[in-house]
């Protein structure tokens, strides 16, 4: 299949690729570009575990094709830690035990800091109701909830 | 309980930090150079003959490089359908090309022309003489027939001058009366007595017979199966693969394709969660086996949510016929039950688990009956307690009914059946140490039970399961290094938290703090045996190989410490990483890093402990709930003001993990009563992505408040029990005895989809 060059950044690193055009996003991030810590859990955009932020905005990344991401910005998990610090919500899923087997911990933690960023000051019901479209299967969101209340606390304190 | 340094502490887990940074290496992470990509073909019909397979045009596809079926396993065992499918979705070959897509469209292009056959989906009308059939020789008699024909034999043996000529005849008219009595597909029975249910019914003021009906559900692991396997030219064989058991794999792979276990390496990564799912061999590990021998280069196959749907090994539906009687006075006398298990396509539903009928009463007359039935569906396997949150669904909703109509408290006429230690378990040893009473006691007591109020359409319902942890075999090593710090070596899957236990335990022991205490899991061919992670088991028996390991460590570090300190062991201890005269004035003492970078040039070598460990007494477990619903009358939803999880673990080594492992079970129950469900038409499978087949979110459940109550384990190690499998098994009933309080209604048949609330409230004329 005929493949087409596509530029993009990734977690601020530059990417000049030739994909096939039915290859998604999801499937260029962690084929193409290596970057394995976003996880493919549904293929249909109901589980939220390959949650990206393009432009901002918190994306299934298996829902969109590799080729729309010309030109975008795209944060993955890989991208949330500093050198030598992790973000306040990555730290706050260590600290609460917001994570068991760890498969959707980067969807729901990219999507978290999606949703964060944009709404500092929510309240718990509104991050529940923003954290509706990822899956977690082990913990029954308990201590996610705790995590992301914590780390909303310890960024909107920074 | 005495007070630890490092034991009971709510410590980070080894894995926290590359979980939260997307490091951690899952099995789709792995990408080998000159890697395939494996896709199966599927059969399209529930049930069919296959007339012929034709792989031509697939084959001219570039980038195919193999094509394997049933024809390429030698030994014969079932890998892929030959003449017959089964089920939907079932897997009739398989393909390697350079890309998943390429192998998907050539898996497309392979034509399999079928001779469609009837199929059957439900379990009940399965066993019916009329039911298409999916094996030969699937005939049993039902517990009626099989009273006969006990009796008859125990006749025809009797050796005593007895004439029972008469009786025998009897038995003979009655077995010819029964001969429809049977049961057909049936995979699998078991049974059970104590006592005699019929003195016990006679002798009950209150007999109640019900029907529960539970549904078949996926575990839903979030990473579905996937393995790499890579074949080298000497025929050596590594898998990467995603799995609870690695060694029961690398076992099953050697049992399937003939190869010796010291040609097969199995790598276990990561598990994006497995709960009871993640043993099998077929589903992935040996196709991709098959097609890396065929091409000699590395290939991944790795399944889709839609296949997890069709082709996974979910957990087993079922139907249970159930009686019960009381004393007036709220004594349990007598319980009979007949449960019919869906085991799809495969004998292996959890059968054996219809025994816990019994929950953890004093019934003095029990008889349990049990079939597994086969249907057009995949097979089933294992789902966290397996087959316990079912029956206890069952047994549970109905002592909840029992209580109503008695009109005595729930938990106190729980409170008043349950066993205790020494009590005898019908078809069972005596009781051991347990704490049940305990358990739902501290349930009871966090919600303040005996002062609850509710308002309009909303109610309370209390439930309790049993599990009992498993046990199996493990090996580990603990060695020193020169600086004083600790490494620990195994090869069991931590998926819940068991390798930071395991970091505890063995920090505990040698004194040493959690962080300087490291451990690696091992590949099969460096790790010694470890029992796979399932049934609870990983915390007992690990953690009792643990305390072997980190003892000979000490051991070893007592007697270098004797030598370089010229004194005995006798008096010296290990204290803060070091080890330390007891008595003596002045104070003596010699750190780890010392004795280890000594112990190199000792005739004895480095310090190395040794673990090595089978079988103890596992022990019983209780966990307990109270959940307290609102109805909404229009539309149905229930919904959850509050859930409450108590559960008895023995010792807590790390309370966090204890409570995510309670606070996940409770809402997998939750959602098996109110939402999940796999449904079949005469096509098969008919919801298989996230859409249809709901799961719970964050939006849907307030907090879990799990309560951790602890009476030790004699054998655990430091008093600890298993944990993962309890709190799935009350949820179910919980859930259903809230929606009767609620609303006045009985639900026999799950999931409690609000449609279903709604039809069963205008049902009652509300």
């Amino acid at each position: 299949m005929k493949k087409h060059p596509v530029s993009l950044t990734v977690n601020t690193d530059t990417y000049d690729l030739l994909i096939e055009p039915r290859k998604t996003l999801l499937a260029t991030l962690r084929d193409t570009i290596g970057l394995t810590g976003t996880k493919e859990g549904c293929s249909t955009g109901d589980c939220g575990a390959c949650t990206v932020i393009v432009d901002g905005k918190a994306v299934t990344s298996c829902m969109m094709l590799g080729v729309s991401a010309n030109g975008k910005e795209i944060t993955t998990v890989e991208g949330l830690a500093s050198r030598d610090q992790l973000h306040p919500i990555q730290q706050a899923f260590m600290d609460k035990g917001g994570y068991q087997c760890g498969f959707c911990t980067p969807g729901f933690i990219v999507a978290s800091k999606a949703f964060l960023d944009e709404n500092p000051n929510a309240t718990e019901a509104e991050i529940r109701h923003a954290l509706g479209n990822n899956i977690c299967r082990c913990t029954g969101y308990t201590k996610i909830i705790e995590a992301v209340m914590s780390a909303a606390e310890v960024m909107r304190n920074s | 309980m005495s007070e630890y340094a490092v034991l009971g502490k709510r410590v980070t887990r080894v894995d926290a930090l590359e979980k939260v940074t997307g490091a951690a290496q899952y099995g789709g992470d792995v990408h080998l150079p000159g890697m395939l990509h494996g896709k199966f073909v599927r059969s399209a019909h529930p049930h069919a003959k296959i007339l012929n397979i034709d792989t031509s045009e697939a084959e001219k596809l570039p980038g195919v490089r193999a094509i394997v079926t049933q024809d390429d396993v030698e030994s014969g065992r079932r890998v892929f359908a030959t003449d017959k499918v089964l089920y939907l979705g079932e897997p009739i070959a398989a393909v390697a090309a350079t890309d998943p897509d390429i192998a998907e469209e050539a898996a497309d292009l392979i034509k399999i022309d079928y001779e469609v056959l009837p199929a059957v989906q439900d379990v009940m009308e399965a066993i019916e003489p009329d039911a298409p059939r999916l094996h030969s020789d699937d005939t049993k008699d039902s517990p009626a027939r099989r009273a006969i024909t006990a009796e008859l034999r125990k006749l025809e043996r009797d050796k005593s001058p007895a004439d029972h000529s008469a009786r025998i005849a009897e038995l003979n008219t009655q077995l010819e009366a029964t001969e429809d009595d049977v049961y057909y597909n049936i995979s699998a029975e078991t049974h059970s007595a104590a006592g005699d249910v019929e003195q016990g019914f006679a002798e009950s003021d209150l007999v109640v017979e019900d029907t529960y009906v539970i549904p078949r559900v996926h575990q839903t692991y979030m990473e579905p199966h996937v393995s790499v396997a890579d074949v080298e030219s000497t025929g050596k064989v590594t898998v990467w693969a995603s799995t609870q058991g690695p060694f029961a794999i690398r076992s099953g792979i050697a049992g399937t394709l003939g190869i010796p276990l010291n040609q097969i390496n199995v790598v276990a990564t990561t598990m994006g969660g497995g709960f009871g799912g993640r043993f099998g061999v077929a589903l992935t590990h040996v196709p991709a086996v098959l097609l890396s021998q065929k091409t000699g280069r590395p290939v991944k196959i790795q399944m889709t949510r839609e296949e997890e749907f069709t082709d996974g090994r979910p957990a087993p539906g079922c139907v249970i016929k159930l009686k019960t009687g009381v004393k007036n006075d709220g004594t349990i006398l007598a319980r009979e039950g007949l449960a019919f298990w869906d085991s799809g396509s495969v004998s292996g539903a959890s059968i054996g688990s219809t025994i816990r009928l019994r929950g953890v009463y004093k019934f003095p007359h029990l008889k349990v009956d049990a079939y597994g039935v086969y249907t057009n569906k995949s097979g089933t396997a294992a789902y966290r307690a397996p087959g316990t949150p079912q029956v206890a669904f069952a047994g549970e909703s109905q002592l909840d009914d029992i209580a109503r109509k008695l009109d005595l408290d729930p938990v106190e006429f729980r409170l008043k059946n349950m066993r205790v230690e020494g009590d005898p378990v019908p078809a069972g040893p005596n009781e051991p140490k347990v704490g049940y009473k305990e358990t739902l006691q501290a349930v009871a007591d966090a919600v303040d039970w005996k002062n609850r109020t509710k308002g309009p359409n909303q109610g309370w319902g209390v439930a309790i399961g049993d599990w009992t942890n498993g046990c199996g075999p493990g090996g580990m090593f603990v060695s020193i290094h020169e600086d004083g710090s600790a490494r620990i070596f195994h090869g069991s899957m931590d998926i819940t938290g068991t390798d930071t236990a395991l970091a505890q335990i063995v920090a505990e022991i040698l004194t040493l703090s959690y962080e300087e205490v490291a451990i690696t899991r091992g590949d099969t061919d460096s790790a010694p045996y470890a029992t796979g992670s399932g049934g609870s088991v990983v915390t007992f028996t690990m953690g009792n190989t643990a305390k072997l390991a980190a003892e000979d460590t000490r051991r070893r570090l007592l007697e270098l410490a004797a030598e370089r300190l010229n004194t005995d062991v006798e008096s010296l201890e290990l204290k803060d990483g070091k080890v330390s005269t007891i008595e003596a004035d002045p104070p003596k003492s010699i750190g780890f890093g010392e004795l280890a970078a000594y112990s190199l040039s000792t005739t004895g070598g480095p310090i190395v402990g040794k673990g090595s460990f089978a079988r103890k007494p596992s022990t019983p477990a209780l966990a307990a709930q109270i959940a307290k619903v609102e109805i909404d009358p229009d539309t149905g939803r229930i919904k959850v003001l509050k859930m409450a999880a108590s559960q008895d673990v023995g010792f807590a080594i790390n309370p966090m993990a204890v409570e995510g492992q309670i606070e996940g079970g409770a809402v997998q129950g939750y959602a098996w009563a109110t939402m999940e469900e796999m449904q079949y038409n005469e096509e098969g499978n008919v919801n298989p992505g996230f859409v249809d087949y709901r799961v719970p979110t964050t939006a849907d459940l307030p907090t879990v408040e799990s309560v951790i109550v602890e009476v030790e384990a004699p054998d655990g190690p430091f008093g600890a029990k298993g944990v993962g499998e309890p709190p799935i098994t009350p949820t179910l009933a919980t859930m259903a005895n809230a929606v009767a309080d609620a609303v006045g209604i009985r639900i026999t048949e799950l999931p409690m989809k609000p449609e279903k609330v709604v039809d069963a409230l205008h049902g009652n004329g509300k």
